[in-house]
Parts: structure tokens; C-alpha cells; sequence
């Protein structure tokens, strides 16, 4: 296992490549997503199987454990809700 | 179509028997080239990763191979209803599906893509290639997850019993197998590609450079794998 990313900069850029990946998107696409930029809901790619993959792969990527619990739509409504839930979790 | 089994390319459908029931097997290339038979991945996966496999088992036809796909049953053209369905049944259809391929033409490679690769181990192969494999727990996960925000289990209703087996299920070992993984993809693997997870995609299309990458690992492997 890779260290766990240990700068915030670090954790976004992660969790624009997994957005990217995980739902099809254009990475150019992606990289003007801003806090308010809404994605569960509004983005037609976003759907629940994505949800999963998502998840999965936040998980391996930053190393993390998400559990089931600790998922919502509000935590996935928009960009900036996700990456401080990817924040929280791979920070402390 | 020309002799000897048609042109490479040609799609053909053909029924394999397994105990009382028959299933279905798509077959792409000449009967008597060297076989690959694919193992798709269960559920979503499976139609996610269709578009992939054919684009694959085509090019592997232009290349000289004959490639198989089978349909599970309670999937695909199987007249079988999923919630009847057990998972020993799964494994029963690859094992018969590979014995099918055998007296056909030759004995198969067989090539399990993500969950498919927990479903393969009681083929009589000539090898085994495995892409991006996962437990079975890591499947039932992602369908339970899939569920929390929308549809439970993605929609897909599977007896309680095959869902208690696929929890409990990995891939066992086989001899003579190479895994391959995305770049992407921290587990251990025998090799490493770039490319998307479009396993993950709801509009996943195809990615050519891929199936182009697919297909030339399986073409190298193929061959090594006559030569045990």
C-alpha cells in the first residue's frame, strides 16, 4: 500500500481523477468543477452503480474505509460537499 | 463465408448443453483455431463490459483465435429466471461451457473478466487469464452500495442463497494463470494496462485502445499457453 495522501491538494486531484474515471467524464471537463459545481442528481453519468464505483475507489485511492453509514446524497450533492467528506476521511 | 468455418469476424450462436438445460455461447472466429472462452462479470458489470469483450474476442479472431462467450444462466438469452438460479449453477456453466469449446475444437484459454474470474476454476483449460478479478465480497458491496443511493442491488433480485455463496466467493488458484490489471489498480497483478474502468461507467461505450491492449496481452498469452 502507497502512503496515504497527506496534503489536501493531493486529495482533490485525486478525487477529480476518480470523477473522471469512474463516470466518463472529460478530465478537462472535471478540472472546472468548483465547490458549488452540483454532481449527485444533476450530472446524468452519475448513477448508482457509479455510486459504487466511486466509493471503491476513493477507498483504494486514498486509503481509506467508508462505510455505509457515512453515505448520503447530501455528502455527494455537489463538488465541494464530496471533497470535504474526502478530505475529512483522509486527513485526519 | 468462406470454407473452413466462415471468415474470422463472422458471429455465430451456438447451445451448449449443461446437466437438463441448454445455454447459450457466441462464438466469433473458426471452430478449430486455438479457443479463448471469455467469463463475463455478474450483474451490471456483465452489460458494462460487453461492448469490451467483443471488441476484443473480434480482434483476437483477425489474429487467428477463436473466442467464445458464454450467457450465465438467468442472463443474457438463458431462458432461466436469476432468481432460480444458484451459484453452483454459475460455475456448472463455465465448466460445461469450456468442455463444449473442447470437443468443438480445441481445449480452451479461459479469460474471466472481474467477477467472472470466481466462477472459472473448474474449467479443464489450457490456462487461465484473469482481468481486474475481485472477491466476491467486494461485488456484493458494491451492489449493496449501488443500492443506498437508488434501486436495491442495482435492481438485479438474485436468491438469497447465491448472494450468501458470492460473499464467501474468491478466486481460487489455478496453474498456468496470468493476471492482468488497470495502471489505476493498486492489488497485484502479473502486468498492468492503462485504460478506463468501464466496468464503472453507466454509458461505458468502448474504448479501442483497450480492447486493442485486451487483446494483445490474450494473444501473447495464448500462445505461451500451447506451449505448456
Amino acid at each position: 500500500m502507497a502512503a496515504a495522501p497527506d496534503d489536501s491538494l493531493e486529495v482533490e486531484a485525486t478525487l477529480r481523477a476518480v470523477l473522471a474515471d469512474v463516470l466518463g467524464l472529460d478530465r478537462a471537463r472535471v478540472a472546472t468543477f468548483r465547490e458549488e459545481t452540483p454532481l449527485f442528481g444533476a450530472l446524468p453519468e452519475f448513477d448508482s452503480m457509479a455510486v459504487a464505483g466511486l466509493l471503491t475507489e476513493l477507498e483504494e485511492r486514498l486509503g481509506i474505509l467508508i462505510e455505509d453509514h457515512e453515505v448520503d446524497a447530501d455528502m455527494m450533492e455537489t463538488f465541494g460537499a464530496l471533497l470535504n467528506f474526502a478530505r475529512t476521511k483522509a486527513l485526519r | 463465408m468462406s470454407g473452413g468455418g466462415g471468415s474470422p469476424g463472422a458471429l455465430a450462436f451456438e447451445r451448449f448443453r449443461v446437466g437438463d438445460r441448454e445455454e447459450w455461447l457466441m462464438r466469433i472466429g473458426r471452430p478449430h483455431a486455438p479457443a479463448i472462452l471469455f467469463v463475463p462479470p455478474l450483474f451490471e458489470e456483465m452489460n458494462r463490459t460487453r461492448a469490451l469483450i467483443v471488441a476484443t474476442m473480434r480482434r483476437l479472431a483477425r489474429g487467428g483465435q477463436c473466442c467464445w462467450l458464454l450467457d450465465l444462466s438467468g442472463t443474457g438469452e438463458s431462458e432461466r429466471e436469476l432468481a432460480d438460479v444458484a451459484w453452483g449453477d454459475w460455475r456448472h456453466d463455465v465448466t460445461a461451457a469450456a468442455a463444449y469449446v473442447a470437443e468443438k475444437g480445441k481445449k480452451p484459454l479461459v479469460a474471466s473478466l472481474r467477477s467472472g474470474a470466481l466462477l472459472d476454476a473448474g474449467a479443464v483449460a489450457r490456462g487461465w487469464w484473469r482481468f481486474a478479478p475481485q472477491d466476491g465480497a467486494a461485488v456484493v458491496r458494491d451492489m449493496v452500495r449501488a443500492g443506498l443511493a437508488g434501486v436495491e442491488w442495482a435492481g438485479y433480485a438474485p436468491a438469497d442463497g447465491l448472494k450468501a455463496a458470492l460473499e464467501q466467493a474468491t478466486p481460487a488458484p489455478v496453474r498456468t494463470l496470468r493476471t492482468l490489471r488497470l495502471a489505476s489498480d493498486r492489488a497485484e497483478a502479473d502486468a498492468k494496462i492503462e485504460g478506463p474502468a468501464l466496468w464503472r461507467r453507466s454509458e461505458p461505450g468502448s474504448s479501442a485502445e483497450l480492447a486493442d491492449a485486451l487483446a494483445a496481452d490474450l494473444q501473447r498469452w495464448s500462445r505461451e499457453c500451447v506451449a505448456f
